[in-house]
């Protein structure tokens, strides 16, 4: 019988952000045997494949955690032990807290070490020298600006990128990113972001007669925009707001919600002074059952940052049916093409933004339709998580060979 | 002598010129200054006055203990009638009982002293102690300098209702601050404008300007939202796809440098903008020697020294028309203020200044450089502030 084969996801936190929860479900059910380590935020409860080694974060779980690993590996890998330590001490890299999170890696030794985020990679390089396989996802900020910002993260990447065994990119743009941090090209493996099935109110909609068609997707008055997502700087909301404002004074009637937007005084004060408090809802995070729902009532959904890897966000509003616009940055190009499956517009550009919304305003329900089912297609052609997994499955499987 | 109570939330720091230069002209003038703050200042922090800091009452139970004890004490030997009167006057404002308790214990470090004056150094430190200077029998100020009026009240609903039906004199920077808080409800009598001043001695004309080719264009800001400087990179871009030669110098440091490193990359402006960091007043007036326009694209702005400083020196100025810059320079007059969030507007502006006939120039700045000596100096400032605690 073929060994199963062990991957270690690590992303320092457990439970991680949903789309790397979601990679670690997909993966736990291909067959592979799923180690997590690192810091336990609450309690989860994974299927069997999926084996947690986490410390909770207090001094007493550390402390347990270190000793049971310094004990095995003192009985049972003394040699390993000391090899690590050597390595850990030569990266003034040996404190408590260190070792922590170093000794249960040695000793379970999965197949595949795949580090989440970029800006933790010198802390995992390692894991080559006891035979793991060393993979890092290339994500968003690490990738697009924070090296941009912060040269000793630039130079570290510059150091350990040629010696990683194999990179997942989230998007073509990403992995060009990287490569001028020399990432080589050929060991970097563009693998898009996956959905779990959605039902598309698309495809009920066709099915049902006209009226109910023109009630599911008919235009709303005032017309429904709605963002999702941490009020960050990256997420372009200023951008989004301004376009309000252009809206506003051509008279257009709309709504426009920010959902996870509450408290950003940035915001609240971009609406105060705008004089938009009657068109803009700055909200709460919600629970994704209701995002789902206030996605679905929505006539767009607008991405207006200037950043992003491909932002899940965008995936599910295609996936559920409802109409997206978006800044062109990052990835955003790969999923979408503009006026096909969804609509595009440079980024930091107010103007285009408002212009895009009032076009879209007069989209005949047909045209709508076409729309919205052509990004249906996007989502079944290259966003199911079935294919997120078996892409990754063969990335760990070459980087094996 | 007139004892004033000054409380601010920690020790001003060298670089905020404005209380440390409010407090040594007060003295000058014969008042005694004793200073409140809630965080115990650094050592290299010295002043010339009196401080008193706040007992820690967060953070661990053994010094939170002490605290309690120690304002305890405080409340039955040192001030136990002044006590009684806050707690009735909290409780008569509606304040649960536990509120009002803590009122107590919180603020015994200030209520012992003996004052005239009690001045709270921004509207956000006088919420939760709208009663402390009447329980005091002293009299009571709150200065608004620009952000605890304009943003703080925005995410708390009727942040400073209560503080507004006090007896209070309010300090503010600006006309349309007054203007404003007026609109709010506060008898305009009570409301005394007094703009703020700079060094005029460093900051003076009469330096020869360096000359370069390419025009330099200079801000001095914290690297916050509020100053609006994504906007101001945006029209930097504009300003180098219609092939205007630049360089943009941002003095100041801040949480958003890498928002904004990543605007300029992604702008393609990387070549001609620089962050320089905080830098001393010496060296920020070397800046502005070898600079050509000052510009000052802020979001919100209570009135800005900076721009009293940059128009001091002789430089083109472009401001916003947030809050107090609209006052800081006279449009057309001193300089220029354009509509803010609008970085097509702000190129324009910049542009325009290159063709600017030179006769246009001199007038400009010669009016700034007059204005400013004569009505944002520091004795003026002073004066003001004597007859503001004789109000």
């Amino acid at each position: 019988m073929k060994k199963a084969l062990k991957i270690a996801i690590y992303s320092g936190d457990i439970p991680s952000t949903t789309f790397i929860e979601r990679l670690i479900a997909g993966l736990s059910t291909k067959g592979c045997d799923l180690y997590l380590f690192g810091y336990r935020k609450k309690k989860v409860s994974y299927s069997k494949s999926i084996s947690v080694f986490a410390y909770k974060n207090n001094k007493l779980d550390k402390a347990l955690h270190l000793i049971t690993y310094s004990f095995l590996l003192l009985l049972f890998k003394h040699k390993e032990k000391q090899h690590l330590d050597k390595i850990l001490k030569t990266q003034s890299k040996n404190g408590l807290l260190d070792k922590v999170k170093c000794y249960p890696v040695l000793w379970h030794k999965p197949d595949v070490f795949h580090v989440q985020w970029a800006k933790g990679l010198g802390d995992w390089m390692w894991v080559q020298e006891f035979g793991m396989k060393l993979v890092l996802s290339l994500r968003g900020a690490h990738i697009n600006y924070s090296p941009i910002a912060n040269l000793e993260l630039a130079a570290m990447y510059r150091q350990h990128f040629p010696q990683v065994d194999g990179f997942h990119a989230v998007s073509h743009a990403i992995a060009k990113e990287a490569s001028k941090y020399g990432a080589p090209a050929d060991r970097i493996k563009v693998i898009y972001s996956g959905l779990p099935e959605f039902e598309s109110q698309v495809d009920a909609a066709i099915k049902a007669d006209k009226d109910v068609l023109d009630l599911e997707l008919g235009t709303s008055t005032p017309l429904q925009i709605i963002s999702v997502g941490r009020p960050h700087w990256k997420k372009g909301y200023t951008y989004a707001l301004d376009a309000c404002h252009i809206l506003k004074q051509a008279g257009f009637s709309f709504k426009y919600t920010i959902i996870g937007g509450s408290n950003a005084i940035e915001l609240i004060y971009q609406v105060h002074d705008l004089n938009l408090q009657d068109e803009v809802c700055l909200s709460k995070q919600q629970p994704f059952e209701t995002v789902k729902e206030m996605m679905q009532n929505a006539d767009i959904l607008l991405l207006p940052s200037v950043e992003e890897g491909i932002a899940n966000v965008v995936l599910e509003a295609m996936a559920l049916g409802t109409l997206v616009l978006s800044a062109n940055c990052g990835g955003m190009a790969e999923v979408i093409t503009d006026s096909q499956n969804g609509f595009l517009v440079p980024v930091r550009q107010s103007e285009a933004i408002a212009n895009a919304v009032t076009q879209i305003a007069t989209l005949s329900l047909e045209r709508k339709l076409e729309i919205l089912k052509s990004a249906q297609n996007t989502i079944a052609d290259q966003h199911t998580e079935n294919q997120m997994t078996s892409r990754m499955i063969r990335l760990y499987q070459e980087v094996l060979n | 002598m007139q004892r004033i109570g000054l409380v601010l939330l920690s020790v001003p720091g060298y670089s905020e010129t404005f209380f440390r230069s409010k407090i040594k002209g007060l003295q000058a003038n014969g008042f005694e200054v004793l200073l409140f703050v809630f965080y115990p200042p650094k050592k290299e922090e010295v002043l010339p006055c009196e401080v008193f800091v706040s007992p820690p009452f967060n953070g661990r139970i053994f010094s939170k203990s002490v605290s309690v004890f120690k304002a305890l004490l405080q409340l039955v030997f040192s001030a136990p009638f002044r006590s009684k009167t806050l707690f009735e006057l909290d409780r008569s404002d509606g304040k649960r009982w536990a509120t009002c308790f803590k009122n107590l214990l919180s603020q015994q470090f200030i209520m012992s002293k003996k004052l005239d004056w009690l001045h709270f150094g921004f509207g956000t430190v006088a919420v939760g102690k709208e009663n402390l200077a009447k329980a005091m029998r002293a009299k009571m100020a709150v200065s608004f300098r620009g952000f605890d009026l304009y943003l703080s009240p925005l995410n708390r609903e009727n942040y400073y209702s209560l503080l507004f039906k006090k007896a209070v004199t309010y300090h503010v920077l600006s006309l349309e601050m007054k203007a404003d808080l007026i609109a709010k409800g506060v008898d305009g009598t009570q409301i005394h404008v007094i703009t703020p001043a700079i060094d005029t001695s460093l900051f003076k004309a009469g330096h020869s300007q360096t000359t370069s080719s390419t025009l330099r264009i200079l801000t001095v800001a914290r690297l916050h939202w509020k100053k609006g400087l994504e906007y101001t990179l945006e029209a930097m871009a504009v300003l180098k796809r219609r092939g205007v030669a630049f360089e943009y110098t941002v003095i100041g440091t801040g949480d958003e440098l890498e928002r904004l490193l990543f605007a300029a990359h992604q702008l393609g402006i990387s070549a001609e903008v620089r962050f320089v960091g905080k830098q001393t007043p010496k060296a920020v007036k070397e800046y502005m020697i070898a600079s050509d326009v000052y510009v000052q694209y802020s979001i919100q702005e209570g009135f800005c020294n900076a721009v009293l400083e940059a128009q001091a020196m002789g430089l083109l100025c472009v401001v916003s028309n947030a809050e107090g810059l609209a006052e800081n320079v006279m449009d057309g007059i001193t300089g220029f203020v354009i509509p803010k969030r609008k970085p097509e507007v702000l190129a324009r502006t910049i542009e325009k200044l290159l063709y600017l006939p030179s006769h246009q120039k001199i007038g400009l700045k010669k009016t700034a450089i007059n204005r400013v000596q004569k009505d944002f100096n520091v004795s003026k400032q002073r004066e003001e502030f004597i007859n503001f605690y004789g109000s």
